[in-house]
């Protein structure tokens, strides 16, 4: 270990892991500061943002990036919440419906808040909720974070976010609770998934018949026998992964047929242990560490609408292959924005991305506005040490190992 | 060629940008005002980006009230115009 070098040590599931300083990068659109950069302008190649990288290191390094249509919420690894870009409808919660272009800001809200393990499993929502997606019970947008106290007995696992609604993964309790339909007993004390806001598509899976919207979470159906271990979103898309690896979609779907109301399993004998929601298209990576496509159709070919003809699937069903031009390589991360696809291939200072898909705004950060249809290196000149990427609507992050050593 | 098909119901009201918007796979907007849909325009579009939508709604809903009328007059009225 050299002088001068920081080291930051921290726990993963069982093994312990030495993180070298971290590199925080974007590119893509970035009009509305969502890049960071302190810029409000697309980048087509991966910006080094040195003054977030260097600000976050103080307070260790990002855990988790969440980015959404042109923003971005960060949760660093000693528990604060940084949050960037489009803010008019309060959806950085920082207490006003104002952007943050030009910087970032801590959350201060969840600087305050001592959340120890009995609340451990809340449930926090802010921003747009004019379709009930905030599931406050109500159609009203939010500026602050505010708990949904819908699982206040729950221990909420996971949240997804789509355009209008919300999916939620929680453990509850053998308890009453009254739906809006009727008063029902949860007997069982596994994963349950919840849906609210927006269900014209059908996204949030809780029933046949059409549902314009709910703003108070409710129980998707078909998949209580499944053991879910992880719910995703993105557009009107829902999408949720079992433990025996299956993959349960519901939404809008991947073709052009109409929208499926309740969870469909995707018929395959490959176990999916990952997936990564588009607006039109959905990466999923098996245990073999391969990535295959479902839907995208016009993926890669937005620009050039003329092409679409030759990749449209005439059957009507969803188009569901393996992704081509990867060669040998094990995909150890997915990643998809609205409407473009980035992987990470190998680990540690071997990790690369790949991106592929709508070009225009410089996701894919291969310097130019193209589109592509099979995944490109990014950052083929000093590609390696990635460990991980992020997608927002129209832009693209990455973390990466520094390489001073 | 248009990225999707949107009901106007689907659309929100943005009273800052006083126009119709939905979200566009770039992050920003796409637009129509009342005006385009009262003069029968179809096309929302984005201002950061190429892509376009349609937008599908009913011309009767947003057409000029005032021209609604003249063809329901029984009375002999004059046209007045004003210069």
């Amino acid at each position: 270990m050299e002088e001068g070098e920081r080291v930051v040590k921290i726990q993963k599931d069982t093994e312990e892991v030495e993180h070298k300083q971290q590199e925080i990068w974007s590119w893509g659109a970035g009009t509305d500061g969502q890049l960071g950069t302190g810029k409000l302008e697309d980048e087509h190649t991966p910006q080094f943002l040195i003054n977030l990288s260097n600000s976050i290191s103080s307070f260790g390094h990002i855990s988790l990036l969440s980015c959404g249509g042109a923003h971005v919420i960060a949760l660093t690894s000693d528990g604060k919440v940084l949050s960037w870009g489009r803010g008019a409808s309060g959806q950085l919660g920082h207490g006003e419906k104002l952007d943050f272009k030009l910087d970032f800001c801590f959350v201060l809200f969840f600087c305050h808040q001592k959340l120890t393990p009995p609340d451990s499993g809340c449930l926090f929502t802010c921003g747009d909720g004019s379709f009930g997606q905030l599931g406050h019970g109500d159609y009203h947008s939010c500026s602050s974070p505010m708990e949904v106290l819908f699982f206040n007995s729950k221990h909420v696992e996971q949240v997804a976010c789509g355009m209008r609604h919300t999916l939620v993964l929680s453990k509850g309790n053998i308890e009453a609770y009254l739906c809006w339909l009727s008063l029902l007993v949860a007997g069982n004390t596994g994963e349950k998934v919840y849906g609210f806001g927006s269900g014209k598509r059908g996204q949030l899976g809780v029933s046949e018949d059409k549902i314009k919207s709910l703003s108070f979470p409710e129980p998707c159906s078909g998949i209580q026998g499944a053991e879910v271990v992880a719910v995703f979103a993105n557009g009107d898309q829902s999408a949720a992964l079992s433990a025996d690896g299956c993959l349960y979609t519901w939404g809008r779907g991947f073709s052009s047929n109409s929208n499926t109301c309740i969870p469909q399993s995707l018929p395959s004998t490959l176990y999916f242990k990952q997936a990564a929601l588009g607006w039109n298209h959905a990466l999923i990576l098996t245990s073999e560490d391969e990535v295959f496509m479902l839907g995208g159709s016009n993926h890669g070919v937005l620009s050039e609408p003329q092409k679409t003809i030759h990749l449209h699937n005439v059957s009507g069903k969803s188009n569901f292959s393996k992704v081509t031009g990867l060669g040998e390589k094990k995909v150890v991360q997915i990643a998809a924005g609205a409407e473009h696809s980035a992987i990470v291939t190998g680990q540690l200072e071997n990790g690369q991305i790949y991106s592929w898909g709508w070009g225009e705004h410089g996701q894919l950060g291969l310097g130019g506005i193209n589109d592509h249809t099979v995944p490109q290196l990014v950052m083929a000149e000093d590609n390696s040490m990635i460990s991980k990427v992020y997608c927002g609507s129209g832009f693209t992050f990455a973390l990466r190992q520094s390489l001073d050593c | 060629m248009s990225y999707d098909d949107v009901e106007i119901e689907d659309m929100e009201w943005n009273e800052e940008l006083q126009a119709y918007t939905y979200p566009c796979p770039c992050g920003d907007l796409f637009q129509i005002t009342k005006e385009d849909l009262r003069l029968g325009e179809e096309i929302a579009r984005c201002p950061s980006c190429s892509l376009y939508l349609t937008v599908i709604y009913n011309l009767e809903d947003f057409a000029d009230n005032s021209k609604q009328n003249t063809n329901f007059q029984h009375s002999k009225q004059q046209l007045i115009s004003v210069a």
